[in-house]
């Protein structure tokens, strides 16, 4: 705070002597914007900073400049700007965005002393850049987004993975590609690959919108070499160094990968991709060396949490003569310090790339200006460090976790790749045959140490859910976060907001989130090792009770909504069995649960002793607190009942035999709801599949009901109904359920 | 001697809360907002008042529109009342050019409905003591600021944003002042864009 006040105090004081260090001095030494500072913002910032590209404000005009000054030193000094990873002195690289010391110092000198204008004679030209259009010239292919993606306004970070199809009746070789997104406020980064025609048709799309989510798509086993490359924001589109060609094969899906940033308000992407094609496959022997090789797959990445400095070593003697084009760097968003040297055969060093502060937003490929050979026998030694500690704010999860290899973005990976060329013919076979001898090492230690199961485990539990929400007809009303593993789904009482179990299908761990309808922005309500469920929102909302597995007994927890705050015990379940939360009554005072095959109300006052009300399960009590509605099977199948709930907990702690009133007219278990004004039942009926039953109170004494109608069916069931609790928005107009996702068929 | 301490004590508690009373600031600063009309959102009407200052071409000041609305409508049926306050240097010779400016950012951010105010000689963050966009203010019914500083955690530096929010600290305060409690951090440093003084630009007008 001192800071921030004092950081106050200095641009008051600097507005109130500028006009003195203006009249007594006019030193040539002082740095002017015109003479000093548009040389320097002219060849760094503006490809950025100007009108429809991706920065948020132009720099070009000395006001544009001036206003933000302090801000710019700000950010030159933190090296924040002009954004570039790699450190000076560990590679040459095509595209350096990086400032020198002295030109830092000279941007805060000038802020310092006020900012002066300097002669407007002497005022630099800004740069020309080249009017909207493909500045590699005419394009041999232009692919197009088939559908527009609208980024949403806020939240979470977006990866989204567009698979685009070529079309190509036969095989070609590209030497460059041009991107042009058409949001650019808000696309980060792009990577591009290219994958089979029609292998990711079980997953484009599935969720409702164009294309599919997640960082995995262009998954490490489909990396080919050399790759197709990348585009982040600065970058001058330029061809492939040196006639370096890659294939794209006939029949081939483009793959899209774009990082987008929200920015504040929606924003909607339909990117361009022109391709340049070369005339053949070249004459060079590529290859690319990663270490460790297959992404980390191999090297044990298995990160305790809290660790500060969990370190991954590789090496590699070259087996031939390597030409080195270039580097790339890909870690998620632990990875720290990733940094690579070459000690040659005569025992000198020469580094090749560090990047000190890595950061998952910005994967540049650096393409070394002048390629350059390392003889025959040239170790290269990579060192890879990653803090999965709760001080590294990039950390995905809070409190940290245990992460180990693997695709999501919870997991880790990490290398450091090289395309090189292979310089001597009689090199090549050893060279790649080492290559491949490393890949199979790399995966014959992930089979032993049980990381390819797991893997491949994933991909066969692929089937997954959508949070979806229906209306009374049940089309469609919206869908909620990525695919996943989810139960439990439940209506905050606003219906603003759903609460979920969300399960971890690599470590079977379960947590409870809640995800914002609006903003579809989700939050952990719980990231605890022991497996939580069964959420329900308290009557007014801003608290969440759950069920937390530890040492085997089952207890009830509550925490604030927004998850925010310690959890608070509130009850220690004994005997052993499951507990199931269903519903809070509207009064706040009880918790309605059921565990082996009895039903029980938690007074939340007094000694928290449970009522037991019978063999019943997912009660849900009536908005005036006076009933309670159950599923039970008295009847030989279950039904949906109604019971008078003051009678049955008159006196406190024991079960008292009320009659009760069937409600369902055929199979029914869960979902069962009373709408805000009590004078509609919801509940799920199994004839036929799943339906959503309505029907109408009648009158309360005695408590009578009406004939129930089909409102929807489902279009996928839903495991373990009477699990469920609010499935409806508290007006009845509104419903959850985490729906199965079907994969389409590939298109043929 | 009972009496006399007790008064004493009391005295002591006016004198303080006085003093509380005009920190940051020297009495109630009224400003007027697009439509022209006065307003003091340092003297809240209802329970408590949010200030915020942003600004149309800060980047970070932006990306917590979404926040900020939803912070405002949640609040909003519980007594707190929010402003926004721009604190854009325009440099375009119309004085009309800004107005215009936030008119089509508060459209184009989905701020329908909200009090907004160009603070264009700064009398508002002079009297605050604001000098980040975004930074906000909590302002208890007795005209007391309460809160002030960042939103919520997500930015950890400029340019490094978390990938979870673990401290949602303007929720907290306003939390803490509706149930009459202590603000468990009433001071956090807000990070985004500089806030400028136009006389910094206009000083080198003629030069």
């Amino acid at each position: 705070m001192s800071r921030r006040r004092l950081l106050f105090v200095l641009s008051v004081s600097a507005v109130a002597l500028t006009p003195l260090v203006g009249q007594s001095q006019s030193a040539p030494s002082r740095a002017t914007f015109a003479d000093t500072i548009a040389p320097i913002v002219y060849a760094n910032c503006v490809t950025c900073h100007r009108p429809g590209e991706a920065a948020p404000f132009s720099l070009i005009s000395y006001e544009d400049v001036a206003k933000r000054g302090a801000l710019i030193a700000k950010v030159t000094a933190s090296r924040y700007m002009p954004p570039w990873h790699a450190e000076p002195g560990f590679g040459d690289f095509v595209g350096e965005r990086r400032l020198t010391d002295a030109q830092v110092a000279t941007i805060d000198a000038w802020v310092k002393q006020g900012m002066p204008r300097g002669d407007d004679a002497r005022m630099p030209k800004p740069p020309a850049f080249p009017a909207d259009g493909w500045r590699l010239g005419q394009p041999d292919l232009i692919l197009e987004m088939p559908i527009a993606f609208d980024v949403p306004a806020s939240g979470p970070d977006v990866f989204r993975n567009f698979v685009i199809p070529t079309k190509l009746a036969e095989d070609k070789w590209v030497r460059g590609i041009e991107f042009r997104p058409s949001a650019r406020k808000v696309v980060h980064h792009a990577l591009f690959a290219q994958v089979p025609g029609g292998s990711r048709a079980n997953v484009d799309g599935v969720d409702g919108r164009p294309g599919f989510g997640g960082l995995s798509a262009v998954g490490f086993m489909d990396r080919t070499d050399p790759g197709l490359g990348g585009w982040a924001p600065g970058a001058q589109p330029a061809m492939f160094t040196e006639g370096i060609v890659s294939r794209l094969p006939k029949g081939s899906d483009f793959l899209l990968q774009v990082h987008f940033h929200p920015s504040g308000k929606v924003e909607t992407e339909k990117s361009l991709i022109g391709i340049y094609f070369a005339e053949n496959g070249g004459q060079k022997d590529l290859a690319s060396v990663q270490l460790p090789a297959v992404f980390g797959l191999g090297a044990g990445i298995d990160i305790p949490p809290g660790e500060k400095q969990f370190t991954i070593k590789d090496s590699f003697t070259l087996p031939g003569d390597a030409k080195v084009y270039s580097a790339f760097a890909h870690a998620h968003y632990l990875a720290k310090q990733m940094k690579a040297e070459a000690t040659l055969p005569d025992g000198s060093t020469r580094p090749l790339i560090w990047i000190r502060d890595w950061d998952f937003n910005w994967q540049d490929g650096y393409s070394y200006k002048k390629p350059f050979v390392l003889p025959k026998g040239t170790r290269i030694d990579v060192t890879l460090t990653y803090d999965n500690s709760s001080d590294n704010p990039r950390n995905p999860i809070s409190p940290p976790r245990r992460a180990i290899f693997g695709e999501q973005s919870l997991d880790e990976m990490g290398t450091i790749g090289f395309e090189v060329e292979i310089v001597n013919k009689a090199e090549v076979d050893a060279f790649h045959s080492a290559l491949a001898s490393r890949n199979k090492m790399a995966t014959d230690t992930a089979g032993k140490n049980g990381t390819l199961g797991r893997l491949l485990a994933r991909g066969l539990r692929r089937n997954m859910q959508q949070l979806t929400i229906f209306d009374r007809q049940g089309n469609v009303v919206t869908r909620l976060g990525e695919v996943g593993s989810y139960s439990q789904a439940a209506f905050s009482p606003d219906g603003s907001r759903i609460v979920v179990v969300k399960n971890d299908p690599d470590t079977d761990g379960r947590d409870i989130w809640a995800f914002d309808i609006a903003t579809g922005k989700s939050t952990a309500i719980t990231s605890d090792a022991p497996p939580d469920s069964a959420p329900i929102w308290s009557p007014d909302g801003t608290q969440i009770a759950y069920v937390s597995d530890r040492d085997r007994t089952n207890s009830i927890y509550r925490r604030a909504a927004n998850g925010t705050g310690a959890e608070e015990l509130v009850y220690t379940h004994t005997s052993g069995s499951q507990l199931i939360l269903t519903d809070w009554s509207a009064d706040g005072r009880f918790i309605c649960f059921w565990s082996g095959e009895t039903m029980f109300v938690l007074p939340l006052t007094g000694e928290r002793k449970p009522i037991e009300l019978g063999r019943e399960r997912g009660g849900r009590i009536s908005p005036d607190n006076r009933l309670v509605a159950f599923n039970s099977n008295q009847s030989g199948a279950f039904q949906v009942y109604v019971k008078d709930l003051t009678e049955a907990t008159r006196q406190t702690g024991t079960a008292t035999a009320v009659q009760s009133t069937q409600v369902s007219n055929g199979p029914s278990v869960g979902g069962i709801f009373w709408r805000r004004d009590g004078r509609e039942l919801l509940y799920l009926s199994l004839q036929g599949g799943q339906g959503m039953m309505a029907v109408d109170v009648l009158g309360d004494a005695p408590f009578r009901t009406g004939e129930p109608k089909l409102l929807f069916k489902l279009p996928t069931p839903v495991l373990a109904p009477a699990q469920l609790s609010s499935v409806s928005s508290a007006d009845g107009q509104r419903f959850i359920f985490a729906v199965n996702v079907t994969p389409r068929k590939p298109a043929q | 001697m009972h009496m006399r301490l007790s008064a004493l004590v009391s005295w002591i508690l006016v004198l303080s809360s006085a003093i509380v009373l005009t920190q940051g600031g020297r009495g109630p600063v009224t400003l007027r907002d697009l439509d022209g009309r006065s307003i003091t959102p340092f003297v809240p009407s209802g329970r408590a008042n949010v200030v915020f200052f942003v600004a149309t071409d800060c980047p970070v000041s932006n990306s917590y529109a979404p926040e900020i609305q939803r912070v405002c409508r949640e609040y909003g049926p519980r007594g707190v009342g929010c402003s926004l306050i721009y604190e854009d240097v325009d440099t375009h010779p119309s004085t009309s050019h800004l107005d215009q400016l936030v008119r089509m950012h508060l459209q184009e951010y989905g701020y329908a409905g909200f009090t907004a105010v160009v603070d264009r000689n700064r009398a508002a963050a002079t009297h605050a003591k604001a000098s980040i966009t975004p930074q906000v203010f909590v302002i208890d019914h007795a005209g007391q600021i309460r809160y002030r500083g960042r939103i919520d955690n997500l930015y950890a530096a400029l340019g490094t944003t978390r990938q979870q929010v673990t401290s949602h600290d303007l929720r907290d305060a306003l939390d803490a002042v509706l149930a009459g409690g202590k603000v468990p951090r009433p001071e956090t440093e807000a990070l985004g864009c500089f806030i400028t003084d136009p006389a910094l630009l206009r000083t080198h007008d003629h030069e």
